[in-house]
């Protein structure tokens, strides 16, 4: 939600009070063209003399950034002194309000927060506006660090004497949030390790495997995995010395005894809960249930295909065959009566249960059965009451002649707890010990299966040119590699792809069409993807992107401009996408040694994505 | 109280304070009704609670007579707070403008990080924009008096395209380069400036066997935005880059304001051949103070005090924003819903 307060309304009173020049933090992209929009029918325009500064600072920007020329926005920022900067726009755009705001000749500037760690410029005050911000599709909160982020623009050294974090509400803003993030204190930065195949082939190429262990010792994960560990054994020595309050009596495993008596209890109890959930009667009925038996429903007629109870439920069921072919699931408490016919049949495995000519014969059959046949009498079961759970019982009841059996039971449950408690904690402090070496081989393990490594942990051939791409689903182009879904590809078919693989956002847009070409690779790479799909996290792999790169590629002489009239994605987002597709092919054209015709396509490809805008911005 | 007169001051009772006595009474039920619905169950259930709605009563009376009395500032949308305190505005706004221009010292914090760097690593966790790049250029420029190559990361591309133009303008373009995933500058000069991901993949390189020559004379690593360790996708990278750093080099780490400096400057200190030293504070060069901007353009101090309060528990909001907020809040969160 953009702020309550009118953008022109903000800047004024901004203005008045001397808060200018200021950097007022909104939630959204369209927010901030939105607020610059507002702009254009505001009545009061800046003084000539800075108008003019501006133009000039801009001026002297087109010379090395020639897209600044016709930029849309260049007016309003000239006339109003106020600008967007967001991710939807060029760097080189980004560049020049970065450059005006630190010659102080713009009023506001209105940015993501999304980007706060980007905006590297600073004002005499910082606006917020939100207490959340947008991440993977969902609202949270800002954190205490990022707050401070955004409150670190205000005041500029040497030329502010005081900065300013000034808070304008917008609905369903939290304030207490901003409130702790001025505040407080910022959160501790926690390790994400991560094992990525990239990192365990460049590993295992460098250090035999026996020294890895010795290497994940050093990272910043194990040592906080290592100080929760410490914290954990501290715990369990003092459980230990709980445990030994309750010292061994007579015999020395009475906890397991009594725990394994427990267990037996309580599933005993659950069973017969199940089993005499249904009436007697149709207890009574359950044996004659097999396959190929004929039953009566209030209904209809039908052949028990299976019997089965799904996992969770109390309900037994059947699979019945009635007339005319349907296969029918019904509770077996539905069943009328049992009738006194059967059929041998063979089942299958699956759905139907019958292979199809058993069905079909069945059918049959059940189609030429007389109309009246007389129901089985089947008497009900007998009530298996408590007698047999005291019975079964009777076997697991643990020390009936020991003489500490009435203290044991009376602490058997705290002692219990306590040795569950300490038991836990041992499994969790071992995990956190050795569970990066675990991943690690257990990662390793699939490299070693994919070929990439031999049976020594030495890197196979494969192995020494996959370690060269070092990206975000490296296995998924590797294999792609290996299966020579490269074959005969050309530039624009390539860089399609990588587009397809580079891209991470679900945002709808619409794109050029993409060939035939690169829809048959992408279907390649699905495939590929879904083969993978337990080892690594599956990219997104949206074919429509490919269109973007692939015409950028494809045909040399689309402009810029013609290139984002094809396209509803703002220019910012595509010079990101072009620029990260240009990573991954230049991580494809590090193959040069044993791929040179793949690499050669991929120097192509690269060297034709660098013109235009892209070229302006090495 | 008489049933008129608790009557009345229900109705005077803000929403929010209805809606938690309805609860109390009705249970959750009560979140669903409406202001009228809400008095009628209140008023139906008072003789049981009475004890409870009377003293939600007076709590809220006391509460308008503490803020009546308070003269609140200009402008305010009800007409009966008189426009006042304005000695408060004025004490937020005060001092405001371009400080005299004094010759640059440096602060001892930046004197203490650069002199530490001669005996080992050094994790540098400052607020944001108090002058980490004095550091880096300092550390930077002793380094080139000993020959070394410095390298400097960055997680952004843009911010590496920044510092590149920042790093040549001191040192001149000849000893800078610059090397990101698509741009290649002058890759053989002594300071480069690099994302974070290019120096890990040339460390691997270089145990790889690939030696590069940088990595050689290699005697500073500057890391900058450290803080981004703890990024769920690509914090991975700081912690390999560190792991692998050669152990003839100086480590910079350069970082936000973090909770546990201290924790990473141990773990250094146990995977390093030089123990780190850590260089933290909470001080902003420039102060900072918070204000309240009201929708109507009334801007009053955040905080009861003109500086900022030193912890979360020790906030306390101005009353005149906190008055102004909660009939925000009002304004936008109920009577939307309700009309």
């Amino acid at each position: 939600m953009p702020p309550s307060i009118h953008p022109v309304h903000l800047v004024t009173v901004l203005r008045q009070k001397s808060l200018t020049p200021a950097i007022v933090f909104l939630t959204s992209r369209r927010s901030c063209d939105e607020a610059l929009q507002a702009f254009e029918h505001a009545p009061d325009s800046l003084p000539p003399a800075r108008q003019e500064s501006i133009t000039a600072v801009l001026d002297e920007l087109t010379a090395s950034y020639p897209s600044l020329q016709d930029h849309p926005l260049r007016k309003t920022v000239t006339t109003c002194g106020v600008a967007a900067h967001h991710a939807g726009h060029l760097p080189s755009w980004k560049i020049a309000i970065e450059e005006l705001m630190r010659r102080g000749c713009l009023d506001a500037v209105f940015a993501t927060t999304t980007l706060a760690a980007g905006v590297d410029f600073p004002a005499r005050t910082v606006v917020l506006t939100q207490s959340g911000v947008r991440r993977d599709q969902d609202f949270t909160d800002l954190t205490i660090a990022e707050v401070a982020q955004i409150s670190g623009r205000a005041g500029r050294r040497g030329k502010d004497s005081v900065g300013f974090a000034i808070v304008t509400p917008s609905p369903y803003m939290d304030l207490g949030v901003l409130i702790r993030g001025l505040t407080g204190r910022p959160e501790p930065v926690d390790s994400q390790f991560i094992i990525a195949y990239p990192m365990i082939l460049n590993l295992l190429k460098a250090h035999p495997l026996d020294h890895i262990q010795s290497i994940l010792a050093k990272s910043f994960a194990q040592y906080q995995m290592n100080a929760q560990a410490a914290h954990l054994e501290h715990r369990i020595e003092k459980l230990h010395a709980k445990l030994e309050s309750y010292k061994p009596r007579e015999c020395s495993d009475w906890l397991t005894q009594w725990s394994a008596y427990d267990q037996a209890t309580r599933q005993t109890a659950m069973k017969l809960h199940a089993r005499r959930h249904h009436p007697p009667e149709v207890r009574a009925r359950l044996p004659y249930l097999t396959p190929g038996r004929v039953v009566a429903f209030p209904r209809f007629r039908g052949i028990v295909l299976r019997r089965y109870r799904s996992r969770g439920q109390r309900h037994e069921m059947v699979t019945v065959l009635r007339t005319g072919g349907v296969v029918a699931e019904s509770p077996v408490a539905d069943i009328m009566g049992v009738i006194d016919r059967t059929f041998d049949f063979a089942p299958a495995p699956a759905f139907p249960w019958a292979a199809p000519e058993a069905l079909s014969w069945l059918t049959q059959q059940l189609e030429d059965l007389p109309k009246h046949l007389p129901f089985l009498t089947v008497p009900p079961a007998p009530d298996e009451g408590e007698g047999e759970l005291v019975k079964s019982l009777g076997d697991l009841f643990p020390c009936p002649t020991c003489p500490c059996r009435p203290t044991c039971a009376k602490e058997f449950k705290a002692g219990n707890t306590v040795k569950q408690e300490w038991l836990h904690h041992t499994r969790t402090v071992q995990s956190l010990r050795t569970g990066l070496w675990h991943k690690f081989q257990e990662r390793a393990e699939i490299l070693q299966d994919l070929g990439y490594l031999d049976a020594a942990f030495k890197l196979t051939a494969d192995g020494e040119w996959a370690r060269l791409i070092r990206i975000d689903f490296s296995l998924l182009i590797t294999e792609l590699i290996r299966a020579q879904a490269f074959k005969d590809v050309t530039p624009a078919t390539l860089a399609g792809l990588m587009a397809c693989i580079a891209y991470e956002n679900d945002r709808p847009d619409s794109f050029p069409r993409i060939t035939g070409a690169l829809a048959s690779l992408v279907a390649t790479a699905r495939r590929m993807t879904e083969a993978l799909a337990p080892y690594d996290d599956p990219p997104l792999l949206r074919a429509d992107v490919g269109g973007l790169a692939e015409r950028w590629v494809g045909d040399t002489t689309v402009t810029w401009a013609q290139l984002c009239r094809t396209t509803s994605m703002a220019e910012g987002d595509i010079y990101r996408l072009l620029s990260r597709t240009l990573e991954y092919l230049s991580q494809v054209h590090s193959l040069q040694a044993t791929h040179p015709d793949l690499a050669t396509v991929a120097a192509e490809a690269l060297s034709r994505i660098r013109r235009g805008v892209l070229e302006e911005l090495p | 109280m008489t049933r008129d007169e608790l009557e009345r001051a229900l109705a005077n009772l803000p929403f929010r304070l209805l809606r938690r006595l309805g609860r109390s009474i009705a249970g959750p039920p009560a979140l669903r009704m409406g202001k009228r619905r809400l008095m009628h169950t209140i008023m139906a259930g008072a003789e049981a609670n009475i004890a409870r709605v009377e003293a939600t009563i007076r709590t809220h009376q006391a509460e308008q007579q503490a803020l009546a009395a308070v003269p609140a500032s200009g402008g305010g949308a009800s007409s009966e707070h008189k426009p006042g305190k304005p000695a408060d505005l004025r004490a937020l706004l005060e001092g405001i403008g371009v400080p005299e221009p004094r010759p640059f010292v440096p602060d001892d914090w930046q004197m203490e990080a650069v002199e530490a760097l001669e005996r080992g690593d050094v994790i540098v966790s400052v607020p944001t924009g108090s002058g980490k790049t004095y550091v880096a250029v300092e550390a930077t420029r002793r380094a080139m008096h000993e020959d070394r190559t410095v390298v400097y990361t960055s997680p952004l591309k843009a911010l590496s395209n920044t510092k590149y133009t920042e790093f040549c303008k001191i040192f001149g373009p000849e000893f800078v380069g610059i090397i990101t995933g698509d741009r290649r500058d002058n890759p053989t000069a002594p300071i480069l400036i690099m994302t974070t991901e290019i120096l890990r993949n040339l460390l691997y390189d270089a145990a790889g066997g690939e030696i590069d020559v940088r990595l050689d004379t290699l005697g500073l690593v500057i890391i900058d935005e450290s803080q981004f360790l703890g990024d769920s996708e690509r914090g991975v990278v700081w912690e390999e880059t560190i792991i692998f750093c050669p152990s003839q080099a100086r480590l910079l780490l350069l970082s936000a304001s973090i909770g546990n400096p201290h924790e990473l400057a141990a773990w250094l200190t146990s995977i390093r051949p030089t123990p780190c030293h850590l260089v933290r504070h909470q001080h902003r060069s420039v102060p900072l103070r918070a204000g309240y901007l009201h929708p109507n353009g009334k801007l009053t101090p955040l905080f009861r005090t003109v500086t900022m309060p030193p912890s979360p528990s020790q906030a306390v909001l101005h009353p005149e924003a906190k008055r102004l907020f909660t009939m925000f809040e009002e304004d936008t969160l109920y009577t939307r819903r309700s009309g």
